[in-house]
């Protein structure tokens, strides 16, 4: 392996892009994803592409693979304009992409074989009644010997049983077979063990060596050092900074989060009484460092970190939804061991899930239900619920939070993303909950309800709470205290007064090199 | 939505209203044409049709509420009519233990629904698939195959024991003029509807069958509430299958069959009573009212019984539309 190319390698400047992006807008309703995005993917080099969740990444894949015709601009292939549009058209220009979850791109209940020759197969080619051995013979010549000796697979063992590097080999082996010159692999080490990692790097850098061109899609930067020769970072749709190599992944930090103020606006830094909550030993993954944390008595706790940090796995173990991998908890000074996320909401704790239409929402209930869902004890009377007393109940909440709703019977699906987070909040508010833990709350949300969500978390309502976000700006907003996590370990802690950008920066990368090379 | 065309509250109130006007106008055209049809005496008659199916069907609504669905409810009224009319005619049991063995066989045919759903993750369809079988089979080893009935010959010998009249008038019996399973179904009726809308555990239950991954984090113990709907699913078809073994006299082999394909009728017409759009006790209840005076009416036009499944099937079909179709959909507020 030879990692690093110089400036005049096979990927160097001025070399025909291969294919091209045109001032693509792409709209979904009025959310704006991509926002006249150009980018040039050259023969023979990798480029790296970064950037925060919504930035556009997932967007511009899916129009480069030609899963999605963008609302505007054009795609180009060898310099002149192509509709892509669909898969099978993209395959047929030399795009080939190999997904995150590479188990969506096999059917796995077939085997090995009639995977990789499922297109030809479909397409009659193999005639209509393909005998086992045609497709054993054909699918052999796509995957070749040596690959599946070396990764010992098996072409009659069913597609479902491979693991994911053996899939991922396979995909990108049919890929070129049918004659990609474009490889998209979007999170391919997502799921790679370190050697399985170095391996994939070692192709990349052969591919790209022999001609292709490799678009490469990572939140682990420190992957980018060596491997790619261009790295372009988008932020909010547009195409923001662009990297050569050798590339510094703490620059890349800094271009995916855009500018940092400071302390948005001036506001008290609150000093902390004694522990409410303490975490000893608590471990994201099993292999994963341990961590200590302790929140106090009336601070806003800020986790920032990267996507696959390890906040939300931390979390859940936090509220009782996912078991404790190691370690143990105590809550006012008593053990703090929950089972289920009941155990915890019994003893005060309130959790604001990162995926809010999957995890908390129950859209076709109306405010009320949605509020009063985790406390309803308090609404009975007789052994019934009360109507009035939940309305009350929520009508109130409504008011205190300032949610824009129809009335407190309007359906959680007739509100906005905002407003929506603030019901949840509210449940918990209503469930009295004292202590709250919030993932990603401000995902999705306008600055007027984060606004007001951050100024009721710091309230008197909420005794402590945790806020966890990939984007420091939102924490600094709120947090008194901020914990940075990085691979799972935490790499430092700031005031968010005393917060520099250039040391968040390498904080945030500090461990997430699986391979520094 | 501020302002309304006269059009969308027309939509709006064939959404929300059709099937009970539906409902209103059949009563009304039978008993303009048939003169027989509009008596107290044919009301009752109809009640009485439907009384079972309907508290069978309060089951089925309440595993529909919670995103499950309970297929082995016929073949649990199958298996509890034999079995309280066998521990009567061969045992000898006093019809309140021939009773109580009933409803405690039903709520273990729930329990282990729910167990199979919940523990053993099996999905609800098929795992009510198969108890369906398996309890309909065991209700034909219990007794051998045979009928079960005062008087029936085993091993050479009478029976000892028989259908004794207590137990019977649970099915002919009558109360303020009304026969018993009409008054067990109306207050089943009641009691179910009103758990489901007005208490803590009917909130529960939908909240499991509208999100689970979200009740959970709200502190629902999901699984719990879904062996808990099994359960009352199972203990009210038994109810039924009680209510059936005494109006019968006699326990019949495989009669409790038809009752799955009634009832889930029943329970899915009824989402479309006042535009609910899911699984509600009071929809349920109209649900099987309309089908028997659909069947009674019919019948008094010499309409042959061979067409009363088509008929029930396209009126399930039909409200199936009502229901899920986009055309009566409303219109989210924007």
């Amino acid at each position: 392996m030879n990692p690093v190319p110089t400036d005049d390698g096979p990927g160097a400047q001025g070399a025909t892009p291969v294919l091209s992006a045109r001032s693509v807008v792409q709209r979904y309703g009025a959310t704006l994803a991509l926002d006249g995005v150009d980018l040039e993917v050259r023969s023979g080099e990798v480029l790296g592409l970064v950037g925060a969740n919504g930035a556009g990444k997932s967007t511009l894949t899916a129009v480069l693979a030609g899963l999605l015709a963008p609302t505007e601009g054009r795609v180009e292939i060898d310099g002149s304009a192509v509709t892509l549009g669909t898969p099978a058209a993209a395959a047929a220009h030399g795009i080939a992409l190999v997904p995150q979850h590479v188990e969506t791109a096999l059917v796995p209940e077939l085997s090995v074989a009639e995977n990789l020759v499922l297109d030809r197969i479909a397409r009659g080619e193999l005639g209509a009644l393909p005998s086992r051995r045609r497709i054993r013979a054909e699918a052999r010549a796509i995957a070749g010997d040596e690959l599946l000796e070396r990764a010992g697979i098996r072409l009659d063992a069913r597609a479902g049983s491979l693991r994911t590097a053996q899939a991922q080999q396979l995909l990108i082996r049919r890929a070129l077979h049918r004659g990609a010159r474009v490889l998209i692999l979007d999170e391919p080490t997502a799921a790679l063990s370190v050697t399985e990692q170095r391996e994939l790097h070692a192709q990349v850098r052969r591919l790209a060596a022999d001609g292709t061109a490799v678009v490469y899609i990572t939140h682990h930067l420190a992957e980018f050092v060596g491997l790619a020769d261009r790295v372009v970072a988008l932020r909010e749709g547009r195409v923001v900074d662009e990297f050569s190599a050798p590339i510094e992944p703490a620059r890349l930090v800094s271009a995916i989060l855009g500018p940092i103020e400071h302390l948005p606006e001036e506001r008290p830094v609150r000093e902390a009484g004694d522990a409410v909550l303490s975490l000893r030993g608590l471990r994201v993954r099993a292999d994963a460092p341990a961590v200590d944390l302790d929140l106090r008595r009336g601070e806003v706790l800020g986790i920032t970190g990267l996507l696959g940090a390890g906040k939300t796995e931390l979390l859940r173990q936090v509220v009782g939804a996912e078991p404790l991998v190691d370690g143990s908890m105590t809550l006012d000074g008593a053990a703090f061991a929950p089972k289920h996320p009941a155990d915890a909401i019994a003893r005060g704790l309130g959790f604001v899930p990162e995926d809010r239409r999957r995890d908390a929402e129950l859209p076709e209930w109306d405010l009320v239900r949605n509020t009063t869902l985790a406390e309803l004890r308090p609404h009975r009377r007789l052994g019934l619920l009360s109507a009035r007393s939940e309305r009350a109940a929520t009508a109130a909440l409504i008011r205190s939070l300032s949610i824009v709703a129809a009335g407190p019977r309007a359906l959680l699906s007739s509100l906005s993303g905002g407003n929506r987070q603030k019901v949840v909040v509210a449940r918990w508010l209503a469930a009295g909950s004292r202590v709250l833990v919030l993932d990603e709350p401000f995902r999705g949300v306008d600055l007027g309800a984060r606004a007001d969500i951050g100024a009721l978390i710091r309230s008197s309502a909420v005794e402590a709470a945790i806020v966890a976000s990939s984007d420091p700006e939102e924490i600094l907003e709120v947090a008194d205290r901020i914990i940075v996590l990085a691979d799972g370990a935490v790499a430092g802690e700031f005031r968010p007064d005393e917060l520099d950008e250039a040391s968040l920066a390498e904080l945030l990368v500090a461990s997430t090199a699986k391979d520094p090379a | 939505m501020t302002t309304t065309s006269l059009a969308d509250r027309l939509r709006d109130g064939v959404y929300r209203s059709g099937l009970l006007v539906l409902l209103a106008a059949l009563i009304v055209y039978f008993a303009v044409t048939l003169p027989a049809f509009g008596t107290p005496r044919n009301a009752v008659i109809i009640l009485q049709s439907v009384a079972i199916t309907a508290i069978i069907a309060m089951g089925v609504t309440i595993s529909l509420t919670v995103g499950g669905f309970d297929l082995s409810v016929g073949s649990n009224v199958s298996f509890v009519v034999m079995l309280t009319t066998a521990a009567q005619v061969y045992y000898e049991a006093p019809p309140v233990l021939a009773v109580l063995i009933g409803l405690a066989a039903g709520a273990l045919i729930g329990l282990l629904n729910g167990l199979l759903v919940v523990v053993a993750r099996v999905p609800d369809l098929l795992a009510t698939l198969g108890t369906m079988f398996v309890f309909a089979g065991l209700a034909l080893v219990l007794t051998a195959g045979q009928s079960v009935s005062s008087g029936s010959i085993v091993g050479g010998e009478p029976a000892p024991g028989r259908i004794t009249e207590p137990f019977a008038w649970l099915g002919r019996g009558v109360v303020l003029g009304l026969p018993v399973p009409v008054v067990v179904m109306i207050v089943l009726g009641v009691v179910v509807t009103v758990m489901l809308s007005r208490s803590r555990l009917g909130r529960l239950l939908a909240a499991v069958g509208g999100n689970a991954d979200a009740a959970r984090l709200a502190g629902v113990h999901v699984g719990r509430i879904r062996i808990t709907a099994y359960v009352l699913s199972g203990t009210l078809a038994s109810v039924g299958g009680v209510l059936l073994a005494a109006r019968l006299g006699r326990g019949d082999v495989g009669v409790g069959g038809s009752y799955l394909l009634e009832t889930v009728a029943a329970a899915l017409i009824g989402f479309a009573v006042l535009g609910a759009n899911r699984p509600n006790g009071f929809g349920t209840l109209v649900g099987a009212v309309f089908v028997g005076v659909l069947l009674n009416g019919l019948t008094m036009l010499n309409v042959p019984y061979y067409t009363q499944d088509l008929i029930k099937g396209a009126i399930l079909v039909g409200a199936l539309v009502m229901s899920f179709s986009a055309l009566f959909k409303r219109k989210d507020a924007s």
